[in-house]
């Protein structure tokens, strides 16, 4: 089950998660398992499989929104360069990046 | 625990519009200021413009996520400000981008929560705060303006004017009343509607002429509008402006006219609402006068000001201290072959201990204005009374004074208490007190004025018309109205011996008041010849210079015991 410890240790910053949910350690839990939903599925690679960048960078954009408010560290900083790669629409190979975020999501998966 | 009501405005969540399509992000902002305000969530830039564009006016905030689906946050935010019924919305933009942060700016956002958000309590504060500056500022736009016009309210405008004085001591400026002759007919005659549109013509007009000429104007109250602006030689041009178009439905007539008071160059060390009576005095010099509509303010004004307020002031103290000095006309009775002291008339002359006599013709227009008449008229009676006692009592003569019954008077529901009060006091019948009511006041009102002419009369009270032929005179009066006497204008009087031709009226009036059995006295009778004439013409008395000026108690008794000497006669 997800708490707020386990958070903790795979490095989120939990204060700063918790003072944008008014200090409220159920919502902040409910929130973070609703982004791994998010995390988890698969639009993000599909649109980038299919080289529809535009779409990329609206999923991306979003679990950035979602991740950085949550302040789940770890996963902070392959979106948010994901997400200005994306910006500039540039076809190249974000699989690296992509997998990074897969992994980092695993990872907080198995927390739950 | 005292029950709140639901209806009220303070007790009512503040309504925000979220929109914000992230789940996430709409849960903590939820959480965060959820308690204090009610959320309406909009998921895209569509959903939100429809939900502006409904309920706009229950909406306090918009929190205006920028990457939208569909609608960008920029174009909703664009949409939002550019249309005029929306503008006033107060926007605050969320967003990660700081690049965006001018444009919003820019267009018109008033406030930015970054992302990732800050604390909770931080936002709340930040958005309390707009609310609540937004609320103040909009109050202040309600009650700064006249709602019909947009104008300015005069607190707003006394305000603003004196804020110019400190930007622009050195400049100038002119302090202006604009009048619309007879408003309320044009409201009467094509309805509250129509005298609206009216005023909103007025005040564009108004708004063209102070882009014009720098300036600031206001409505204030419900005709009336003002203007302080830099000082310019070319009124007549400012108000051919304001005058412009007022009526373009109904052309080839004119109902309205405005009438302008200029108080130019203004003494910056009045107070402005000082300025402004100044300028009213201008603008109701002129009134009436369609040939020349603009009155200027002048030291004979001012003059004239200064005076009045002396007066008022000191009104009370000259009553206490008796300044006013009645005097005593005689009229008499010209049937006989030799005149007869009938009645005298009491006139009431101020003795002020600094100005000298003041003319009843300066100060009785005045208290008919404010309304010390009704003070002044009550003090007369009780003088006149105790000298008619004091004549009864020293030569055993009874001679009658009319005194004026002012129309406010006429009014008064203790008018006939009073009047009882008095003679009784001074042992006097009802019919030695003679009251001259003036013709005007039977015009207007006249239901309520003639019941209570009809009550002093049979209560003995004889009534004197006074000033007849000086206004709307209509004979036909004469057979409704209950008086026992016809006073001719003096005026009028002195014209028709002036230009001969007009004796005819007054001879066809003496007639027709014989007809009706009412005696006629003729006022302002100056010469033997006009005794004459008026004599063949049938009038019954004359009062005049031909017998006498007023004079005070003390020489009208020389009148007094010559009736004492002919008994026979009175």
């Amino acid at each position: 089950m997800l708490t707020i410890e386990k958070l903790k240790e795979y490095g989120a910053d939990v204060e700063k998660g918790l003072s944008r949910c008014a200090n409220n350690e159920a919502l902040y839990l409910r929130l973070v398992r609703l982004c791994v939903g998010e995390l988890s599925s698969c639009a993000l690679g599909d649109a980038l499989k299919a080289g529809d960048l535009e779409k990329a960078f609206d999923i991306a954009h979003k679990l950035k929104g979602g991740v950085s408010n949550l302040a789940l560290t770890p996963l902070s900083a392959p979106i948010l360069e994901l997400t200005e790669r994306l910006r500039a629409k540039t076809p190249e190979n974000y699989e690296p990046l992509y997998n990074e975020i897969v992994k980092e999501t695993a990872v907080l998966s198995a927390l739950l | 625990m005292e029950k709140k009501t639901k209806f009220s405005v303070s007790e009512e969540k503040r309504r925000i519009l979220l929109v914000e399509d992230d789940v996430i992000n709409q849960e903590m902002l939820k959480e965060s200021i959820g308690n204090v305000y009610e959320l309406i969530i909009a998921e895209t830039g569509e959903e939100a413009l429809e939900i502006v564009r409904e309920r706009f006016r229950t909406l306090s905030i918009i929190l205006l996520d920028l990457n939208l689906p569909g609608v960008k946050g920029i174009e909703v935010l664009r949409r939002i400000k550019g249309d005029p019924a929306y503008a006033g919305l107060p926007v605050i933009v969320m967003t990660s981008d700081g690049e965006a942060e001018v444009e919003c700016l820019t267009l018109g956002a008033v406030d930015f929560i970054p992302k990732p958000y800050p604390p909770s309590k931080v936002i709340l504060a930040r958005i309390l705060r707009t609310v609540e500056l937004y609320e103040d500022r909009d109050t202040i736009r309600w009650t700064e303006r006249d709602h019909l016009t947009g104008l300015y309210n005069n607190d707003f405008f006394y305000h603003y004017a004196d804020q110019l004085d400190l930007y622009h001591k050195d400049v100038p400026a002119d302090a202006i009343v604009v009048d619309i002759n007879h408003f309320h007919t044009v409201n009467d005659r094509y309805g509250k509607a129509y005298g609206d549109k009216v005023l909103k013509r007025i005040a564009e007009n108004a708004l063209r002429v102070i882009n014009e000429i720098g300036g600031i104007a206001c409505r204030c109250g419900p005709d009336t509008f003002l203007f302080y602006c830099p000082h310019r030689a070319d009124h007549e041009d400012m108000l051919n402006k304001l005058s412009a178009k007022l009526e373009d439905d109904n052309p080839g007539e004119n109902h309205v006219r405005l009438r302008m008071g200029v108080y130019s160059e203004v003494d910056k060390s009045l107070y402005v609402d000082r300025r402004f009576d100044r300028a009213k005095l201008a603008a109701d010099s002129v009134k009436g006068n369609l040939a020349n509509p603009i009155g200027f303010y002048d030291h004979s004004m001012h003059d004239a000001e200064v005076l009045e307020e002396q007066l008022i002031d000191d009104f009370p103290t000259a009553i206490k201290e008796k300044q006013f000095v009645v005097f005593y006309q005689p009229k008499f009775d010209v049937r006989g072959d030799e005149p007869v002291l009938i009645s005298a008339e009491a006139l009431v002359r101020w003795n002020h201990p600094e100005l000298g006599m003041v003319s009843p013709g300066v100060f009785i227009p005045l208290f008919e204005k404010n309304g010390l008449i009704q003070t002044l008229d009550n003090y007369v009676w009780s003088e006149t009374a105790a000298q008619i006692r004091d004549w009864k009592a020293r030569f055993h003569v009874s001679v009658p004074v009319s005194v004026n019954v002012s129309r406010i008077d006429l009014f008064d529901p203790y008018l006939i208490d009073k009047l009882l009060d008095i003679t009784e006091k001074n042992s006097l019948k009802t019919e030695e007190l003679l009251l001259e009511i003036t013709e005007s006041a039977y015009t207007e009102n006249a239901g309520v004025i003639v019941e209570n002419v009809k009550q002093l009369r049979k209560l003995g009270f004889r009534i004197e018309m006074d000033d007849f032929g000086s206004g709307y005179s209509s004979l036909s009066m004469l057979s409704v109205l209950p008086i026992d006497a016809l006073k001719l204008d003096m005026q009028f009087v002195r014209s028709a011996f002036r230009e001969r031709k007009e004796t005819r009226l007054l001879e066809a009036m003496i007639g027709l008041s014989h007809s009706f059995d009412v005696p006629t006295i003729a006022e302002g009778v100056e010469t033997a010849e006009q005794v004459s004439a008026l004599k063949a013409m049938g009038c019954d008395i004359i009062q005049g210079y031909y017998f006498s000026r007023p004079v005070p108690a003390s020489e009208f008794e020389r009148f007094v015991t010559e009736k004492q000497d002919n008994p026979v006669c009175a």
